[in-house]
């Protein structure tokens, strides 16, 4: 089926409050979905031809826009907070540089004004871009319910494509990243179809800090997206780098095993075999890159 | 299905429309407003043919709800040249035959006239990661850059 | 005396419509106005690339609150064509390709619309389908034409009956047989593109309004009204006086307007709803799944030369993938045909060009008409034969290119051009020979060139006409029939107007929109002729109105037409000195002294020009006195990168050198190289993917990618030649579509020369480069 032109009907309604929320959802059920950016949900309305009775723009609740940060507890960024905001974000720059250089490689400007972290975690995309980021800063979702609130790493967030562990009573409210280990440096490799604005083929997040209680002197974190149901770490692997010496032999056996371990798809943007070569390539070229950057 | 009455700020002039919750910005404009300056080119936020500036951010106007911006200012190509007079960038893409077809070119203007404003002096990279969400099937878009950057040097943000 | 240099020709004015253009003033169909009465319009298209039609059920649809009517192709028995009559304007008793239109709703709303095109329910019977043109040309394929013999059929185009053939166009020149056993090298291969997309920014749109009085009248994004016209007339039967045709300015074009492609729908629609316009607009999926496509091609090429390179025998079979219904893909073949051996001089040639039904979307005109499908393979096979001799493939085609005079493949003489120029020019602006090293340790460089020529692909008798009349302020209106779709047409109208009027260019003005009605015919806005001959009815008719305005002056002055000139709209007598603004004049003529009686009235200039001297083919032998016009030639070259890491191309530099004829514009010239150099580049990488059932993948801009602002070479350096014609004005011909034929095979062989492979099948996708890459390493472990 072809999507339609424009959108199907709805109801839009604006919450400025987490009780309005909760006392809707309680309502309408599955018949109400959420709005932040709506770069994903319109796109999917209008390719479904079909969308819930009522949309809720929750982007005015207080804190939804908000970004703080604290030297204990880290990065703290309200669920509305556009790709735009925090790639110019100075504590965001400072803290999580890798997320601010994830957001600069998604769409283009103009939908990074509208598309937010919260959405596009939501959205729960196999090849969301800014997934290996969230792995390896290890964040973790704020989700608020009329029970209160509850934390879940990220990764634990995304159950398959497309699919949360979002309760039906819930909403995602924020997400924290704690503060990285001292001396990281980090990379994310993102391979498209055209130079810029492609979504990831394959997308890679290498990030490295020195750590002297392993023998590679230097611990890393790989996260990768698009060849598996969800963006995935491959902490075997890490941990298996880290317990050996360094070397190029090392770094590349890491990225070998990297792509034995991915389950791409075949489809219509890549072949799996093209897919599991470019999960090797750009690891060990993020891994070169790190250990580089370390030296 | 619900409607709304809003009131959209466009190119400084208060409008007031009564809107149903499902049409976007873009459609709200042109058939609303009469505004055919944006065009519609994809719906889907992936060719550009619809940017304007909503607080002076370009956004893809078919994925915005116009009930979302209820009391926004919102800019469109219309509003660029005042009076008779061509912003720099308007003329320097006149000048530099940075137009062919002209159905890219409004969105464009929106998105290089946003990036002047931001960025008075911006360099070729930066002129080229602003723009990667506007298509242009006929230039070869060099000339769209270097009007760009032709602009830039006269000061062309407005 | 009159100064027989141009003024205007040959200089960069500035474009009549820029300024429409930066201000968003410009009207293209979707921003006209038409009121309350406005119904909106949807079609219900085919999920089935093949498959009967065995129910259509429209009721629930016409239930709907909102919806006016709904039309089916049950009762309409009505086809359509250029050269071949084969399309139903909605699907009669079988559908041909997914997303064939087979029904449309019309509704007070486009929601409505929508909602009540879902309601059309449709029942099929699937029937196997077929999608690749060598196995559809043979006889046990499934017909998709089962009638092919009753079809009415241009005198030039041999369908053959019975078969998937619509066209086979035969090339039979001296005795190729015998010369392969002299040749001193052969190369021989087969080479494949699949279906692409326009992808113009603006979608097709239309709006379609049939009155009481039998008047229907058709706003379309169209590059040619008439023909528009004339198609819709005859297979709709409504007298082509009855039927306006208004087509504002078009937001790209590439061939994908050529013809009708769902205008016809529009006006079956609106006739079933009479009184209110209908908009029938596409949205960007239905842009590329329901559009023509670039037909897809395998091409079988053997040629061989003798020990100095010389060209000696082709052999050559296209099969091209002309889609569910083959009009102007007929045509394509046919070009193909007497081009076949691309710009060469090739003593023997055998060969067969045949368009092929499939069941995939309509095969037609797009940029190049046959010419980008068949330089893909010729241009690849000539650097294996130049390898194989042991040639550089620049000297290779110096030797071999076809000059002025040369008897080429369809026997008649080439027309004027200098290929050899243009080879020489782009070889010298890439540093051809000059080994460059890459930009990064794990990049490979290669250069690449690749020739190009291509005649107009038009009837033997297509003709433009032209009008140029005066405001009583002396401004100038020219009214033309030929289209603005971003080429530049209406600025190199203007431009010529202006010269041969003598009057400021600034206060020249092309009417838009085209209107049947109102403007002068012109056959179609394709095949790079407007220029030419568009041009040619410009020049024609502006110098009419001069001529008229010279003889009233030159009576009123009592002086000799040969001593009067027109300079910035004043009339000048070289003899007297003495001078007359056009002023008024051009609308109320001179006074007699004493205003004893009147000279002069309203100037209205008028011109056409047709070719006379086009000829038949023999249909076994393909040979002819004049095929074609007149042949434009060119040639790229191409420097790239390849990331050995990812497979990924990064074009340096672009060298694209044309000869012109004569450069009206220059500066438009270079417009149009920089624009089809991108162009063809973003052809090398584009694909309309289809799965193992026809329907196609990525019918969107997110995995239908064309080439972004990020994707351009780094540098393009263009250039042309001018060698006059005798029959253009000032000696010029077109070149837009001449300047993206070439630029994929360019690149293929820029790849060969990097890492040593040669890539014989569309699209060069990264992921093919890097596995084909990783594999030859393997091979060399």
């Amino acid at each position: 089926m072809l999507a339609r032109p424009g959108l199907p009907d709805f109801t839009y309604l604006k919450a400025g409050s987490p009780q309005e929320v909760f006392k809707l959802l309680h309502e309408k059920g599955p018949d109400i979905k959420l709005l932040l950016g709506g770069t994903d949900l319109f796109i999917q309305m209008r390719d479904r031809d079909e969308g819930p009775s009522t949309l809720l723009d929750i982007k005015g609740i207080p804190g939804m826009q908000d970004i703080e940060f604290d030297s204990k507890s880290g990065l703290k960024l309200g669920a509305g907070v556009t790709l735009n905001q925090l790639s110019v974000d100075e504590h965001v720059r400072k803290h999580c540089p890798i997320l601010c250089q994830s957001a600069d490689t998604v769409g283009n400007y103009q939908l990074r004004n509208r598309a937010t972290l919260g959405g596009n975690i939501c959205n729960a995309s196999p090849s969301a871009d800014m997934a290996p980021a969230l792995l390896v800063y290890e964040a973790e979702v704020i989700l608020i319910s009329p029970d209160g609130e509850r934390t879940l790493p990220v990764g634990e967030f995304w159950i398959g494509p497309g699919t949360t562990a979002l309760k039906s009573d819930e909403y995602l409210k924020a997400i924290l990243f704690p503060p990285p280990p001292a001396g990281a440096a980090g990379q994310y490799l993102k391979l498209g179809r055209s130079k810029m604005g492609d979504l990831a083929v394959v997308g890679v997040a290498v990030l490295g800090y020195p750590d002297q209680d392993v023998t590679a002197g230097i611990q890393f974190r790989i996260g990768i997206n698009s060849t598996a149901p969800t963006p995935y770490r491959v902490e075997k692997i890490e941990a298996g780098l880290a317990e050996n010496p360094l070397t190029d032999e090392s770094l590349r056996a890491a990225a070998v095993e990297a792509m034995k371990v991915s389950a791409p798809i075949e489809d219509v943007r890549a072949t799996a075999l093209y897919q599991k070569k470019m999960v090797r390539n750009l690891t060990l070229r993020g891994l070169k890159e790190i250990r580089a950057r370390l030296k | 299905m619900a409607k709304h009455a809003i009131t959209l700020i466009v190119n400084g002039l208060q409008e007031e429309l009564l809107v149903p919750s499902n049409m976007t910005l873009l459609h709200a404009l042109r058939e609303e407003l009469g505004l055919t300056g944006t065009k519609n080119g994809c719906e889907a936020g992936e060719c550009g043919a619809c940017t304007v500036l909503v607080n002076g951010e370009p956004m893809n106007a078919c994925l915005v709800l116009a009930v979302e911006l209820d009391g926004q200012q919102i800019s469109t190509v219309e509003g660029l040249a005042e009076g008779g007079t061509l912003t720099p960038l308007q003329e320097k893409f006149a000048e530099l035959n940075a137009v062919q077809c002209g159905y890219c070119t409004p969105g464009i203007l929106m998105a290089a006239t946003a990036l002047l404003n931001r960025n008075p002096q911006p360099q070729e990279e930066e002129v080229i990661e602003a723009l990667v969400g506007n298509l242009c099937r006929c230039t070869g878009y060099q000339r769209i850059i270097d009007a760009v950057m032709a602009a830039s040097r006269q000061g062309g943000g407005r | 005396m009159r100064s027989s240099e141009p003024k205007l020709v040959g200089q960069n004015v500035s474009r009549t419509d820029v300024v429409e253009k930066v201000t968003g003033c410009a009207v293209f169909v979707d921003d006209v106005q038409f009121g309350p009465s406005l119904l909106h319009g949807r079609l219900v298209r085919s999920p089935h690339p093949h498959a009967l039609i065995k129910h259509i059920d429209v009721s629930k649809a016409l239930a709907l609150p909102g919806v006016r009517a709904v039309v089916t192709g049950q009762e309409l028995k009505a086809r359509m064509g250029l050269y071949l009559i084969d399309r139903p304007i909605f699907a009669d008793d079988r559908v041909r390709y997914y997303g064939e239109p087979v029904a449309g709703v019309v509704a007070t709303s486009e929601s409505i619309a929508v909602k009540a095109a879902r309601l059309v329910e449709v029942e099929y019977e699937v029937l196997p389908a077929i999608f690749d043109p060598v196995e559809a040309a043979q006889p046990e394929a499934p017909k998709l034409h089962p009638e092919l013999g009753d079809y009415s059929v241009a005198n030039f185009i041999f369908p053959v009956p019975g078969t998937n053939i619509s066209e086979q166009f035969k090339i039979r020149k001296g005795d190729v047989e015998s010369c392969w056993e002299g040749c001193t090298s052969v190369a021989e291969g087969r080479f494949r593109l699949p279906p692409i997309e326009h992808v113009p920014l603006e979608t097709h749109t239309s709006v379609a309004l049939s009155e009481k009085t039998g008047q229907v009248t058709l706003w379309a994004s169209s590059q040619s009204p008439f023909a528009m016209r004339d198609m819709i007339a005859q297979g709709l039967d409504i007298p082509h006086s009855k039927l306006r045709v208004i087509a504002p300015l078009v937001g790209g074009g590439f061939g994908g307007k050529a013809g009708v492609t769902m205008e016809a729908c529009a006006v079956v629609m609106a006739q079933a709803v009479q009184g209110h316009p209908v908009k029938l607009r596409l949205t960007r999926e239905e842009e590329f799944v329901g559009t023509s496509v670039r037909q897809s091609l395998v091409s079988d090429i053997k040629v061989g030369c003798d020990q100095d390179g010389s060209l000696q025998a082709m052999e050559l079979t296209y099969y091209f993938g002309g889609g569910a219904y083959n009009d102007y893909g007929v045509n394509i073949a046919r070009a193909a045909g007497y081009s076949c051996t691309g710009p060469y001089d090739v003593p023997n040639v055998k060969a067969d060009s045949l368009c092929v039904y499939t069941n995939h979307p309509v095969g037609s005109a797009m940029r190049g008409f046959g010419m980008p499908e068949i330089h893909w393979g010729l241009e690849q096979i000539m650097d294996r034969l130049a390898e194989e001799v042991g040639m550089d493939p620049v000297e290779f085609r110096q030797i071999n290119c076809v000059r002025t005079d040369d008897e080429i493949v369809s026997g008649m003489k080439m027309t004027p051009i200098d290929l050899e120029a243009c080879i020489d020019k782009a070889a010298k602006a890439i540093q051809w020979g000059k080994k460059e090293d890459p930009t990064a340790p794990n990049k490979k460089r290669g250069k690449g060139i690749a020739i190009m020529w291509k005649a107009p692909a038009m009837p033997p008798n297509p003709g433009s006409a032209a009008v140029v009349r005066f405001n009583e302020d002396a401004t100038v209106n020219v009214e033309v029939g030929g289209q603005e779709i971003g080429q530049g047409a209406f600025t190199v109208a203007a431009q010529i107007a202006a010269d041969v009027l003598g009057v400021p260019y600034e206060d020249v003005t092309v009417a838009s929109p085209l209107d049947t009605k109102y403007s002068p015919y012109e056959w179609q806005t394709v095949a790079s002729r407007l220029t030419w001959s568009m041009g040619n009815a410009v020049k024609a008719a502006a110098e009419d109105a001069r001529k008229q305005i010279l003889e009233t002056v030159a009576d009123h002055w009592d002086e000799e037409v040969e001593d009067l000139t027109i300079q910035d709209g004043l009339v000048i007598s070289f003899k007297s000195e003495r001078e007359q603004p056009l002023d008024k004049m051009v609308i109320y003529g001179l006074p007699n002294e004493d205003f004893e009686g009147w000279k002069g009235g309203p100037v209205v200039g008028r011109g056409h020009f047709m070719p006379t001297y086009v000829t038949n083919l023999d249909p076994e032998t393909g040979q002819g006195t004049r095929a074609v016009v007149h042949y434009t030639v060119g040639a790229q070259a191409v420097d790239l990168e390849v990331d050995l890491e990812t497979g990924q191309l990064d074009v340096l530099k672009i060298a694209s050198v044309y000869d012109v004829g004569k450069a009206i514009n220059p500066d438009l010239i270079m417009t149009q190289i920089e624009g089809g150099a991108v162009h063809g580049m973003s052809s090398a990488y584009e694909s309309l993917k289809f799965d193992q059932n026809g329907i196609v993948l990525n019918p969107s801009f997110v995995d239908y990618r064309i080439a972004t602002i990020a994707d351009i070479p780094q540098e393009i350096h263009g250039d042309y030649v001018e060698t006059p014609i005798d029959d253009g004005p000032w000696g010029a011909r077109g070149v837009g579509e001449h300047v993206m034929v070439q630029t994929a095979p360019a690149m293929a062989n820029a790849l060969y020369d990097a890492v040593g492979i040669r890539f014989s099948d569309l699209p060069l996708s990264a992921d093919k480069i890097y596995l084909a890459l990783e594999e030859k390493l393997n091979q060399e472990d």
